[in-house]
This record gives C-alpha cells, sequence and structure tokens, in this order.
C-alpha cells in the first residue's frame, strides 16, 4: 500500500502486424492496461496511420452479447466469469449461427408466452363469471340447465366453447353458464340441437353452484398449467445453458479484444498503440509484449511526471481493510494523480464519528450480526440483487458494528442500559445530568470533546493538504492560500483566542506578545497573494490584466479570503458538534424508551417496548449517524485537502464489466 | 412558509425518482430486442419490473398494459396524499383524464357488444375496474343490455349528464367519436375549474401549461379532422376543447358563426403560434408530390413534436424553477406519463412484430 496514489507510466509500443492478436490477448489477461488513443503525433506522421477496420463492428458484437445475457438472466443463468482457459480456447466468431440459436431458442420462448396468453384469457374469461355469480349478480349471468333433443352433446359443447363459458356436459341434464351478454350467441348455438329446459327444479336450483364450483376446478387447473409453462419457458433457457454460456465467452472476448483494438493505429505492417500502466506492472507488461512478438518490437515508457497532472488515470492502492471506504471516496470524486490517497485517513475519521455518535455495545452488534448475515446470504446467493440493506451496506455494518461496540464500551452503554462501567466516562449519566466523577461533567464538555475531535480532523485536513501542495510543487498555493500555511496560521490563532475565552469562564479574551504580529503577517501575506500570483504568471509568460485589474482583484479577493477564513474555519469546527448532537439523541431516546417500558409495570411489555425501542433507534440512528459522518468527512474533511480533479484509472481486462471508448 | 413546508418533502421525493427515470439506454436496449420476450426482460430491475413478472406468468400483452394503467393509478394515489388538500384535489382532477380513458375503454367494450354485436368473451378483464376518483359500476357499463342501463352505471358521477345527452340511436349510427369528445370537452372544462381552485404561483404555472396543451390539442383536431373524417365547419367547431387562447378567442370573434370559422381559427392560429403555421405552409410547399392526406399526416406528426418539445422545455424550466410549486408534480406526471407510453408503443411494436426503425419513427427518436 502507498499513501498517495498509484504511480503510474505511459507505454507506448510498435509491434508486427501478425503478432497483433497475441499481444490483445496476452494485454487482457493481465488486465494492467488503460488504453488511449494515439492522437498526440504529428500530423505528417498521423496521415500514415489507418484506424482498425473489424471484420464484425463491435456494436454488433455488444448486442449480440446483451441479447445473450438477457436470455441468461431470464434463465436465472449466472453470468461466468472469464479466465485464461477461456482466452485460450476461444473459437471464431459465428454471429450468424449465434443469431440462428438465439431466433430459435426466443422463438420457442414466445409460442409458450402464447400459450400462456391463450390460458391466461380463459381464465380471465371464467373468473368474470364467477366473480358474478359470488357477487349475486346474477343479471349479469346466464345459466340454462337442460338437455339437447338432436344432435349430438359434444358437438353443441364444441359450439358454446367459441361463446365462453362454463359448461357441465359430462351428465345429463348439461348445464351452461355464461354471461348475460352472450345470450344472443348461446341461444343460436342451442337452438340448433333443440334444446329443452329441464323443469327439475332441484336441478335449476343446484345448477349455478355446481357450475360454480366446476369453474374454479378449471381455473386452478388452468393456474396449474400456467405456471407449467412458466416453468417451462425457463427450463427451455436452461436447456441451452452450456450453449449461452459458450456464446456468452466467445462474444465478451471478442468484445472486449475489439474495445482493445479499436484504441490501435497501423501502418502496412505494424501496429502501434499506446496505454497507461501502473508502474509496480511496467516491467511485466514490458516483458509479456516481448515474449509474444519474440522481441520484435518497440517500446518506449513516458513518466508520467513528464505528462499534464490531469492527464494521468489515478489509481487508489488502499488495503483490502479499507475497501468500502474507498467507494465512499470514489463516490465523492477522483483524486488528483500524485495526492494523498484519502481512503485510511477517511475510513479512520468515519469510524471515530460513527463510534461517537452510535455508541452502545449490544445495538453495536446487532450491527455486526446484520452485516455478517446479510455478507453471508448475498454471498450464498451471488444473483441475488441488492434490497435495502445492500451488499455494500452489509460489508459496512462489519465495520460499524465493531466501531459502535468500541463506543460503548467507552461509554458503558448496552442496549441503552449501564450494566457495566464506562472505560472513559458514563455517556447517558453525563445526558441526564446525573453526578459523574472524571473531567466530563456535563452535555457542554462533551460538546467540548467533539469539537476538539473537529480540530484535529481540520488540522489533518490542512496537513494532508499541505504534503499534497508540496508534491505538486504549487508552493505560492502552500503559502498563501487559506487551507495553505497562511489559513492554518489563523486557524491555530482562533483556537488559541477561543480556547483563551473559554478558560476565563467566557469572561475576558487572551492576549499576547505574538498575537498582533502574527495576525499581521499573515493579513498581509493573504493581501499578497494576488500580486505574487501576477508576477509568477508574468514570468512565465502567461497573460495576466493590467494594474488597475490586479489592484481592484488584490482588494476584492483579500476580503473575501478573510471573510472566508473565518467564517469557512468556524463553522466547519462548529459543524462537529453535531457528533456530540447525535450522541446526546441515541441517549435520549434510549433513556425515553427506557422510561416508557417502565409505565405499563408488566415485564412483557416493558421487553416489548425496550425490542421496539432499540430497533427503532438502531434503524433511525443507526442511518443518521452514518449519515453525518458520510458530511462531516465530505464537507469538513475532504474540502480542506482534496481536490478530485483526478480521471479514475479503468484497466481493461478480462473481469471488465463494462468497456467505453 | 406555507408553501415550502406544502411542497418540500413532494419536491425531494419527486426530484430523486425524476433522477433515476427515462433511462435512453433502456429505450435503445428494448427496441433492439428482438422479440417480444426478450423486450420485456429488459425492464428486470427497472421501476417496471413488475411488468415483465406479470408477462412471464401470463405471457399477456393486455394484462401487463392494465399492470401499467394500475401503477399509473397509484403513482397518482400516492402523490395525493402527499400533498395539501387543495392541490391533491386538483391532482384528483387529473386522475380524472385516466378516468375517462379507463370509461372509454369499458364504452368501446360495450358498444362492440350490444352495437356491433361482437363477442367481448375475455377482454372484460383488461377494464381497471376498481375505485379511481368516482364511483363508477365498470361491470354495469360493460353488461348494460340497454342505454338507460348504461347511464345508470354513472349515477352520481359528473359523466352521468354527459352520456343522458345523448341516445343509442345517436351512437349507433354517429359511432362513439362525439360521446368521447363530449367526456373529454368535460373534462377540460372541470380542469379549468381545478385550476382555478389553486394558489395564485400554482394556478399561473397550471395554466400556462394547459392552456397551451389544449391550444396544441385544439390545432391538432382541427387538423386531423377537417381531413381524416370531413367534419363540416359547425360539427368542427363543437369538436374544440372550450379552453385555451384559441378557444376563447374564437367564441370572441364568434368564429362558429362565420362563413369559413377554420379560416377565422388559421388566423388565431397564425397570430399565437406563429411557427406552426410556418411549419405547416413549409410542408405544403415542399411537397408538392404528396396526397392531401399525406400532406395531412405530416401536419399532425408536426404539431404532435412540436406540442412534445414545447411541453418537454415548459417542464424543464419548472424544473430549474421554483421548486414549491406544483410545477414539480407536474412535470413529474409528464415524465412518468412520457415514460410510460414509450414503454406501450415499443412493447405492442414488439408485439406486432414492426422493424426497429419503424418503432424509432414512432416513437420519434
Amino acid at each position: 500500500m502507498s499513501m498517495f496514489t498509484r504511480k503510474m507510466r505511459m507505454l507506448t509500443a510498435v509491434v508486427l502486424e501478425k503478432d497483433r492478436d497475441n499481444v490483445v490477448k496476452a494485454l487482457l489477461e493481465k488486465g494492467v492496461m488503460e488504453f488511449v488513443h494515439i492522437d498526440s503525433l504529428p500530423s505528417e506522421k498521423m496521415h500514415k496511420l489507418s484506424a482498425h477496420s473489424s471484420e464484425v463492428p463491435k456494436a454488433v458484437i455488444s448486442d449480440m452479447r446483451v441479447r445473450v445475457e438477457t436470455l441468461m438472466k431470464e434463465g436465472g443463468i449466472r453470468i461466468p466469469d472469464l479466465d485464461k482457459k477461456d482466452m485460450d480456447d476461444l473459437k471464431p466468431l459465428d454471429i450468424d449461427s449465434y443469431r440462428r440459436a438465439l431466433d430459435r431458442l426466443t422463438l420457442s420462448l414466445q409460442s409458450v408466452r402464447d400459450n400462456q396468453k391463450t390460458i391466461n384469457q380463459n381464465i380471465n374469461a371464467i373468473s368474470e363469471i364467477i366473480r358474478y355469480a359470488e357477487e349475486k349478480s346474477n343479471d349479469y349471468l346466464d345459466l340454462r340447465v337442460g338437455i339437447n333433443t338432436h344432435g349430438k352433446g359434444e358437438d353443441l359443447l364444441g359450439r358454446l366453447k367459441m361463446v365462453g363459458g362454463i359448461f357441465m356436459f359430462s351428465e345429463k341434464p348439461y348445464i351452461s353458464l355464461t354471461l348475460r351478454r352472450d345470450s344472443q350467441r348461446v341461444t343460436d348455438a342451442m337452438d340448433k340441437f333443440g334444446w329443452t329446459e329441464t323443469t327439475d327444479q332441484d336441478e335449476q336450483r343446484s345448477a349455478l353452484g355446481r357450475a360454480v364450483s366446476e369453474g374454479k376446478r378449471l381455473i386452478a387447473s388452468l393456474t396449474e398449467d400456467l405456471q407449467k409453462l412458466s416453468d417451462e419457458a425457463a427450463e427451455k433457457i436452461r436447456a441451452s445453458a452450456s450453449e449461452l454460456s459458450f456464446m456468452w465467452i466467445t462474444l465478451r472476448i471478442h468484445e472486449l479484444c475489439e474495445h482493445v483494438e479499436s484504441f490501435f493505429s497501423y501502418t502496412k505492417n505494424t501496429t502501434l498503440f499506446s496505454g497507461w500502466v501502473p508502474e509496480t506492472d511496467s516491467e511485466n507488461v514490458g516483458e509479456i509484449i516481448y515474449s509474444v512478438t519474440g522481441g520484435k518490437c518497440i517500446i518506449e515508457w513516458t513518466e508520467a511526471d513528464e505528462m499534464p497532472r490531469d492527464e494521468v488515470p489515478v489509481e487508489m492502492t488502499s488495503p483490502k481493510i479499507f475497501k468500502p471506504f474507498e467507494r465512499m471516496v470514489q463516490n465523492y470524486s477522483t483524486p488528483e494523480y500524485g495526492s494523498i490517497n484519502p481512503t485510511p485517513f477517511t475510513a479512520i475519521a468515519y469510524l471515530c464519528m460513527f463510534a461517537l455518535m452510535f455508541a452502545d455495545l449490544g445495538q453495536g452488534f446487532i450491527l455486526l450480526l446484520v452485516g455478517i448475515i446479510g455478507s453471508a446470504m448475498y454471498k450464498k446467493n451471488p444473483m441475488k440483487k441488492d434490497g435495502i440493506i445492500s451488499r455494500y451496506l452489509c460489508n459496512l455494518l462489519l465495520y460499524l458494528g465493531p466501531a459502535s461496540m468500541v463506543g460503548g464500551l467507552l461509554f458503558g452503554s448496552c442496549f441503552g442500559f449501564s450494566i457495566f462501567p464506562a472505560l472513559w466516562f458514563n455517556f447517558d449519566a453525563v445526558v441526564e445530568g446525573e453526578e459523574v466523577g472524571g473531567l466530563i461533567q456535563d452535555i457542554y464538555d462533551i460538546l467540548g470533546i467533539t469539537i476538539k475531535f473537529g480540530i484535529v480532523i481540520i488540522f489533518l485536513g490542512l496537513l494532508l493538504n499541505w504534503i499534497n501542495l508540496i508534491r505538486k510543487r504549487r508552493f505560492s498555493e502552500l503559502v498563501f492560500d487559506k487551507n495553505g500555511l497562511v489559513g492554518g496560521v489563523l486557524y491555530a490563532l482562533g483556537i488559541w483566542f477561543a480556547w483563551g475565552f473559554v478558560r476565563s469562564g467566557y469572561k475576558t479574551f487572551p492576549s499576547s506578545w505574538f498575537m498582533a504580529p502574527v495576525l499581521i503577517t499573515a493579513l498581509v501575506l493573504i493581501f499578497l497573494k494576488e500580486p505574487v500570483e501576477f508576477i509568477i504568471a508574468k514570468k512565465k509568460g502567461e497573460k495576466t490584466g493590467g494594474i488597475g485589474h490586479l489592484a481592484m482583484s488584490t482588494i476584492m479577493e483579500f476580503l473575501v479570503e478573510v471573510l472566508e477564513i473565518f467564517s469557512s474555519f468556524l463553522s466547519n469546527t462548529l459543524s462537529f458538534m453535531r457528533v456530540a448532537g447525535l450522541g446526546i439523541a441515541h441517549a435520549s431516546l434510549m433513556s425515553a424508551f427506557y422510561d416508557m417500558a417502565d409505565m405499563p409495570g408488566n415485564i412483557i411489555a416493558k421487553i416489548l417496548i425496550m425490542i421496539l425501542g432499540n430497533v427503532l433507534v438502531i434503524v433511525l440512528e443507526g442511518l443518521s449517524a452514518g449519515i453525518q459522518s458520510l458530511r462531516l468527512n465530505y464537507y469538513e474533511f475532504f474540502t480542506k485537502y482534496f481536490t478530485g480533479h483526478g480521471i479514475a484509472f479503468r484497466p481493461v481486462g478480462l473481469k471488465s464489466r463494462t468497456v467505453s471508448d | 412558509m406555507g408553501r415550502v413546508s406544502d411542497y418540500s418533502f413532494i419536491n425531494a421525493k419527486l426530484r430523486a425518482r425524476i433522477g433515476i427515470m427515462h433511462d435512453p439506454k433502456l429505450v435503445d436496449e428494448m427496441i433492439k430486442a428482438p422479440t417480444l420476450t426478450e423486450a420485456v426482460a429488459k425492464l428486470d430491475g427497472t421501476r417496471h419490473q413488475r411488468l415483465s413478472e406479470v408477462y412471464r406468468s401470463t405471457g399477456d400483452l393486455q394484462q401487463v398494459e392494465l399492470c401499467l394503467f394500475e401503477d399509473e393509478i397509484a403513482n397518482y394515489r400516492e402523490v395525493m396524499g402527499y400533498l395539501p388538500s387543495v392541490p391533491s384535489s386538483f391532482v384528483s382532477t387529473l386522475l380524472e383524464k385516466v378516468e375517462i380513458e379507463n370509461i372509454k375503454n369499458a364504452i368501446r367494450l360495450w358498444y362492440s357488444a350490444n352495437i356491433m354485436h361482437h363477442s367481448i368473451s375475455y377482454r372484460s378483464a383488461y377494464i381497471y375496474k376498481k375505485l379511481i376518483v368516482h364511483h363508477i359500476d365498470y361491470d354495469a357499463i360493460i353488461n348494460a343490455g340497454t342505454y338507460p342501463e348504461l347511464i345508470n352505471a354513472f349515477h352520481d358521477t359528473p359523466y352521468s349528464k354527459v352520456l343522458a345527452s345523448f341516445t343509442l340511436d345517436g351512437l349507433a349510427s354517429g359511432g362513439l367519436f362525439p360521446l368521447e369528445i363530449a367526456l373529454d370537452h368535460e373534462w377540460f372544462r372541470r380542469l379549468e375549474t381545478a385550476i382555478g381552485t389553486l394558489g395564485s404561483k400554482d394556478r399561473k404555472i397550471a395554466s400556462s401549461i394547459y392552456s397551451v396543451d389544449v391550444d396544441l390539442k385544439n390545432i391538432l383536431m382541427l387538423t386531423r379532422y377537417s381531413y381524416s373524417y370531413h367534419l363540416d365547419p359547425q360539427q368542427l367547431a363543437s369538436v374544440v376543447i372550450p379552453m385555451g387562447y384559441i378557444a376563447k378567442e374564437a367564441e370572441k370573434r364568434k368564429a362558429a358563426e362565420s362563413e369559413d370559422p377554420i379560416a377565422v381559427i388559421k388566423e388565431i392560429v397564425a397570430f399565437r403560434y406563429p411557427q406552426i403555421l410556418e411549419e405547416i405552409n413549409l410542408i405544403r410547399r415542399t411537397s408538392d408530390d404528396l396526397t392531401t392526406v399525406e400532406e395531412n399526416n405530416r401536419e399532425i406528426v408536426r404539431i404532435e413534436e412540436y406540442l412534445g418539445e414545447r411541453r418537454k422545455k415548459e417542464y424543464n424550466r419548472i424544473l430549474t424553477g421554483n421548486p414549491f410549486t406544483i410545477g414539480v408534480v407536474l412535470s413529474y406526471f409528464f415524465i412518468c406519463a412520457s415514460e410510460d407510453s414509450v414503454i406501450r408503443a415499443i412493447l405492442s411494436g414488439k408485439y406486432y412484430r414492426w422493424s426497429e426503425d419503424k418503432i424509432r419513427e414512432r416513437l420519434g427518436l
């Protein structure tokens, strides 16, 4: 692990055209190179190069791969992971035969769907009749009980089935239950067979109930058929699982090759390509190209320092333990190339904040349990879609749970009860105004702790910024900027000043010999920022405004900077009081539930209220603490040192999930 | 402060939803899917996942469309629940338009069974029969044997009066078109009243949206019906929705009583929407080889496109403006309706095995 973003080198290579495919496959297998288009050659040389032309356009391959993927998902087939063996066994693309196979499969699926549709329509038709019968809307129904006097019963049944309804023709008298709106068609059909209504009153009375029962039996049977067809559709896809997997692998590897080759340029006999590789892998990549081409290649390396910083892709190399926090950083932005990797600092700051806001041994344990169970479930079902508690949240809970437990131990809290002595001080007791020994006596002391914690975080942010600026050789910014040395000095002076005021019991402001000289020097330095930058720009030959413009911008910049330094540092520091606020809210809520649990005077009710209270607190307070910790990191910590101007390093390899030009 | 508390929650909620809606990749992949089964499968993992589940279990596209319709109603209901009484009641009026579409479908089935004497068998199942806004007995509509029975299904609803102004014989000879237009007009009248109940800012936004909407619909109808249905000027004037600038101006100028009402309306359109008239004239000038029907179709398509663009612009403007108004709600419904109609059109295109190009053309992509 490096404290800074990973060092990069740019490779530019020329290989023989005949070695191109092998080079592509070797680089894909290694998967550590982010390709770039060669467009910086002089134009007289550029026109000698030709772009990549493919037999099958990449869009066609991609569309076909997506099609296969859709069918695999439909059949619950796992998308395979590519490996070296797949690369070695790679077959040429046969788009037409894949298309034929997919068409065949989808055609058979469509025929299943059509059958499903017919059954569904039958279910709908019968359901309507049953519903009317059950709602006693007999006006909409047409019930007939009788026999045919000529022709065959089954022929009549065939005619009636075309109209739709429930028919019982297995024994006489026959029963026909249809909709009144179809009665004309029913009458027409029956008249042809000489239908005669039975005079048996018992038969007439029981007919509706019998027909409804028959209808329900029919629906149950049709629903079963529908389910069978639904299963059959999935089964049809699963039966083609190996064929689909093979197609997917072939299409995906060809798609990746096409993607890589789209960055290549060609002369008559050679292939030219370029891309970024992490410095630690560069030697290995060079060896691979040499080995694949039998040494018939030219490789040139360009160091990242020789390129504009904003063109170099950035990769953070955080230890595995910090991975969930790396995503938090990436959600914010990508750090600038060569700057400090914020992940470890974010992880520590986030966990400390969360532990302070959500300090409870028992509730922390619940969070840990949810994290463990959730992670295990997702591991067991890799195809399972993320729910409200996503994979990422489960991973994060594996850290937040223990952090909360440590907080609980420090403050002596377990499910809101003080059942063991606090290692530091009893948070709940302080919040409730009880007498506790030690340095922390009341809520103001708790607020004081979080402000001190905030000062440490803000100073850490400033320190990291200074290191970044030194590495980037931006010395003017280092000295004059509000997050530079001058800002740091003014912040330190402000803290000293406030500290003295608080120590005097909010009565007198502190004074010392160094206060005025330090303040004046800092203000002068801020005032000089614009003129110094003006001189530097002049020396570099950059375009600058006139003296009038300089005077105006110096005054404006000075006023804005001073105002911003005072207001932003003050608000950033006070913002950390939310840590205490959330912690106090957590303790107060638990205390409230504790009091409520005592009210019914019943042990079962007490347990239930405490369980409900804990669940509510875990969900609501856990969410609040998580969001507030994130907010403090993003707005109070990152703004001090994290410019987020970088572009993420996206190497292309067999494991790449998406590829884009 | 009132406006902020009225709209802050719904504004945040709907904006968050709008943020994840209308994924052009989803539409593109659905269009590219070679079969209906594959197109529906693309809805997995989206807010329309239920549609793919319904299709997988029934294979019935009409059942999927009913499901989409149910979701649309649920969407309106949910938003109504988050709004205070006045805007909530306005949204309820918007939901009445959905109800009217459902009524039209039910009446078409009744018409098919009773006037055309066609079997409607299972098709009744695709009519939404639960309460939308007013208590309407959809079963009674579909199964009505006589016209009074049909009217009775609308007892105690605003539609009863509309139905009562028609006769069975009139519908049998003139078709359902006049009845459907009358139902639409009734809704626009109710919409105008509902807009009047809104607070001043909301009223301004709703009026500006719907008056332009109605104007363009009127232009569209006049274009469509003067050619396709060959309605005479008086009949045409009765088709005009009694809302918006064009209708009001036509009434002021007594267009219906003039010798050539269409010419009067054209004048009004030229004054208010010169761009549309220019486009129509351009189509006519550059299409010497086109027949009148083709010209007419192109005009309709162009006006529809203009209407779509104008709506999109208006709603985008609302979304970037004051968040504490009914505008966000209207924009949200517009985006939902657009997305639903795109999905409906693609699925229907796939059902009829239309080519990718034809579907794109229909969607104006």
